[in-house]
């Protein structure tokens, strides 16, 4: 499922013409509209990869899982840190887990 | 670079024993000795001493230790003189770092010891990885010219220029008008000595004609103005003067020559928004408003076609009446903006009647009245003669403290209408002068005014008129009042009323702004930070001075325009000395998306080559910001990198308050916050140990990704404590960390997390109270909401 961009917290990374979610999207499916807000412009596409949630500077991005793994209360949030990036998962009884990783420095 | 293992030299000094009294000293120190990266570790006894000294110096030279972590409370000038004794065995002074363990509360009353040791060893920890990835750095020299620019020769321009090429600065002056003087130059006295203007403007004009390091550019405006601080290069258009200025000795000749003659008045042509008067005078005609510089100027729209008899008469061919409009390039190392002000357009406060009756005029037209009548020449206005005048009116305010005009007060017509009455009862005791005002400012020492008015018998009545009609008839004023005193209704009938308006930001202004990328307040002015350093404007090595900061009287002005002219002089030395702790982008991670060149509060990020964000050193502030807001993490400030920072943060032992109570991260803007969180625990305020703070250049330095980090590290709770919003040196840092942790917080509420872990604060720096009771709700807070999901 694709990712769902929040209107009012997108700022289209300050009206720049490609911004982090078009440039990070490796189908080039992100793209900022006439209001200057990002969003999927062919959905279908979508790999569900979050790489746009986790890029999005303002955390205006979110992923809806696809149905295969979980319905729409189910939910995968990324929290970027310096070295580190947090998951929590929310599966679809609301039960949560969190996970830690130390990213790979290149 | 590979780079090599660090050898830390632990020291901790422990004066009196202090410390010793409330930790296991020698277990902490015996612990850190085995810690990563530390080749040394002890207690010493006097870091001054000639023994401690030479071994240390042996150390460095053998190669023992190369980064000193102090531990314990330093002073200021050990804390400069140690670093500087020591660089001179080879120790870079940036491979320092100062632990205090008693800012961050260990030894206030009541803490249990095994707490104290708990927190002892968590806060050395935290200093260890900061001193393990310390960089040795060294100030960058960049060159500059000696030169200024100064936009506009008013009285500010003129002192701050007079007083730069006396320091041996060479100093362009670009007026738009014809001559210098600008508006001080057209009133006929000034307070509080009134004595006349021209005096002390001339004294100016002939320090700065005398010295070969001025250089006038006048009918000029600024176009563009590129590159940084200390090399900037400034493009000025300069309109023809038709004259040449290196010929003309302003003899005169030309005048009797000359077939127009102009009335006085407004240009013709120009937009009336302000009564800028010019006298009667010729086509070509001596600079206005001071003859200065010497030649004259031709008003070439004026001319009728094909005429040349100034050019004929020319004793010395200076007069080039095809001269085109010229642009020239300076290199200049600073800018001052000096452009002044412009009356408010009367006009616009119809009840009054400006305009509508001659006999209505503005304050500035009075200065040239009583200017004209003192020097027995028929001035600007020559229908009126002072010396007829038995009845004049006085309203002060007019468009003033008016949300409709103006909201603020020009803080100077009080003064100047105090002023003109004085002047005109001096010379004509029989008139009578009737000041309407809503209150007198008269601050300072310009009381006495106040005062000598009153003894002169200048009448006050403290109530505006409400109409103002002309009387045929008689062609006086008919004005209607309410006395308050007596609380009756007035009818009084004046030859003349002088309407005291406000002052508003010069018309060039928006223009200066554009070329400048300097931003206006919302009246106008150039925004400044009014107290903590008010010549500053937002983009460095760019002064503002004068009214074209905010309304001022003369003296202020003159002031103001040495502050400037001071603060500039770091641009003007030839070099500009950069400290090391500016900001760095990793350009092999850079995604190019410009926040930082869009957030900066400075302006102070560019492009290279390859369109990557650089950040102009010269320009930029050092605050952080960029730092801060970059998304990727990837810029940071030298010596306070996000690197050691989150070494800081994964250093952070959570569990040293035992498991039921919670820990918290502050990190803590070091110009208010830090110092307000170290006078608390001074004060011997109750201060929880829960707290372990992080000193930052500014609240907008702090990355989101560090609060991350220290959320999933299981720390409890991320305060971060910046000044109040309007108040901040760097102008929205408090703002843009705002704006960030919201969005963080809206995110942790996603994440089935309490949103109100993460807090931000705007303290200012004595608010301890406010600070320790802030400390404890939040705790409470954290308590019922339990521990960090994240905490294992």
């Amino acid at each position: 499922m694709p990712p769902r961009v929040d209107r009012e917290k997108c700022d289209g990374c300050k009206a720049e013409e490609e911004p982090l979610c078009a440039q990070i999207c490796p189908g080039d499916l992100m793209v900022l509209g006439e209001n200057r807000k990002a969003h999927c412009r062919q959905p279908r596409d979508c790999w569900d990869c979050m790489s746009c949630t986790k890029a999005c500077p303002v955390g205006a991005i979110e992923t809806r899982t696809p149905y295969q793994l979980g319905y729409h209360v189910a939910r995968l949030i990324p929290m970027m840190g310096t070295n580190t990036i947090t998951w929590t998962c929310i599966d679809l009884n609301g039960k949560v887990e969190r996970f830690r990783y130390k990213n790979r420095t290149t | 670079m590979a780079k090599t293992a660090p050898k830390i030299a632990l020291w901790l000094w422990d004066p009196g024993g202090r410390l010793a009294a409330a930790l296991d000293l020698e277990a902490l120190v015996q612990k850190l000795a085995r810690a990563k990266g530390v080749a040394r570790a002890e207690i010493i006894i006097d870091p001054g001493s000639p023994a401690f000294l030479e071994a240390l110096h042996a150390d460095l030279e053998a190669g023992v230790i190369d980064r000193i972590l102090w531990v314990g409370r330093f002073s200021d000038e050990q804390k400069r003189g140690l670093p500087a004794e020591l660089s001179a065995c080879g120790l870079n002074p940036y491979l320092h770092h100062w632990c205090d363990l008693e800012e961050q509360g260990l030894l206030l009353a009541g803490l249990e010891p095994g707490l104290r040791n708990r927190k002892a060893g968590v806060l050395l920890e935290m200093a260890l990885a900061r001193t393990r990835l310390l960089d040795p750095l060294e100030p960058l020299e960049l060159p500059a010219t000696d030169a200024v620019l100064i936009l506009g020769a008013g009285v500010a321009g003129l002192h701050a220029g007079a007083s730069l090429t006396e320091l041996g600065k060479r100093v362009y002056l670009v007026e738009k008008e014809s001559g210098a003087g600008g508006k001080v130059a057209l009133l006929s006295r000034f307070f509080p000595r009134l004595c006349d203007p021209h005096c002390g403007l001339q004294f100016c004009l002939d320090k700065l004609s005398a010295s070969p390091l001025a250089e006038f550019h006048t009918l000029s405006t600024l176009a563009a103005l590129e590159g940084s601080p200390g090399n900037f290069q400034a493009r000025i258009l300069k309109n023809p003067r038709y004259v040449r200025e290196e010929k003309c000795n302003g003899c005169g000749v030309c005048l009797a020559a000359c077939p127009v003659d102009l009335p006085a008045g407004q240009e013709p042509g120009l937009e009336k928004i302000a009564p800028f008067l010019k006298p009667a005078r010729k086509a070509i005609h001596p600079a206005y408003p001071l003859a200065f510089p010497a030649a004259f100027v031709v008003e070439r729209q004026h001319c009728p076609p094909e005429c040349r008899q100034c050019a004929m008469v020319c004793p010395t061919g200076a007069v080039d009446l095809d001269q085109p409009p010229t642009e020239t390039v300076l290199n200049v190392g600073a800018v001052l903006v000096t452009t002044g002000w412009d009356p408010y357009p009367l006009s616009r406060v119809a009840e009054f009647g400006y305009q509508r009756y001659a006999r209505i005029i503005s304050n500035l037209e009075m200065e040239q009245l009583l200017g004209a009548d003192r020097l027995g020449s028929p001035g600007v206005l020559p229908e009126f003669s002072l010396g007829d005048m038995k009845e004049i009116g006085f309203i002060q305010c007019v468009g003033s403290r008016d949300e409709r005009h103006l909201p603020y007060c020009s803080s100077v017509c009080c003064s100047a209408t105090l002023k003109q009455a004085v002047l005109i009862k001096e010379m004509n005791p029989q008139a009578n002068c009737y000041v309407f005002y809503i209150d007198i400012r008269s601050p300072g020492f310009d009381e006495d005014l106040y005062r000598r008015a009153r003894d002169l018998g200048v009448v006050f009545n403290r109530e505006i008129p409400s109409a103002v009609d002309l009387d045929p008839g008689t062609g006086k004023l008919g004005l209607r009042v309410i006395d308050p005193s007596l609380n009756t209704p007035l009818e009084m009938n004046l030859d003349l009323l002088v309407l005291a308006g406000g002052m508003i930001p010069a018309q060039g202004t928006p223009d200066v702004a554009q070329a400048l990328n300097l931003p206006q307040n919302s009246y106008g002015f150039f925004e400044s930070h009014y107290q903590c350093h008010p010549e500053e404007s937002q983009r460095t090595g760019i002064y503002v001075a004068g009214c074209a900061r905010e309304p001022m009287k003369v003296s202020h002005a003159i002031e103001s325009a040495h502050l400037a002219a001071m603060k500039a002089l770091k641009y003007l030395e030839g070099r500009v000395l950069i400290e090391p702790t500016y900001p760095v982008v990793d350009k092999t991670r850079c995604d190019q998306c410009k926040r930082c060149v869009e957030e900066c509060p400075f302006s102070a990020f560019g492009f290279d080559e390859k369109s990557f964000p650089t950040p102009d050193l010269a320009r930029c502030r050092q605050c952080g910001n960029c730092m801060g807001l970059c998304p990727l993490g990837i810029i940071s400030l030298q010596h306070h990198t996000i690197k050691q920072m989150a070494a800081q943060v994964e250093a952070f032992d959570v569990s040293f308050m035992g498991d039921k109570e919670p820990v918290v991260l502050a990190f803590l803007c070091k110009n208010d916050a830090y110092h307000l969180a170290r006078g608390a625990v001074a004060a011997g305020l109750d201060v929880p140990p829960n707290f372990i703070f992080l000193e930052v250049p500014c609240a907008g330095a702090v990355n989101n990704a560090l609060v991350a980090d220290a959320l999933s590290f299981g720390i409890d709770g991320v305060l971060i404590a910046g000044c109040p919003e309007d108040q901040c040196h760097y102008v929205r840092g408090s703002q843009l960390v705002q704006k960030r942790s919201g969005d963080l917080r809206d995110k942790l509420q996603k994440m089935m997390i309490e949103p109100e872990r993460v807090r931000f604060a705007n303290l200012e720096i004595r608010d301890s109270d406010k600070y320790v009771s802030l400390l404890h709700s939040y705790l409470g807070d954290l308590k019922t909401m339990g521990p960090n999901p994240f905490k294992i």
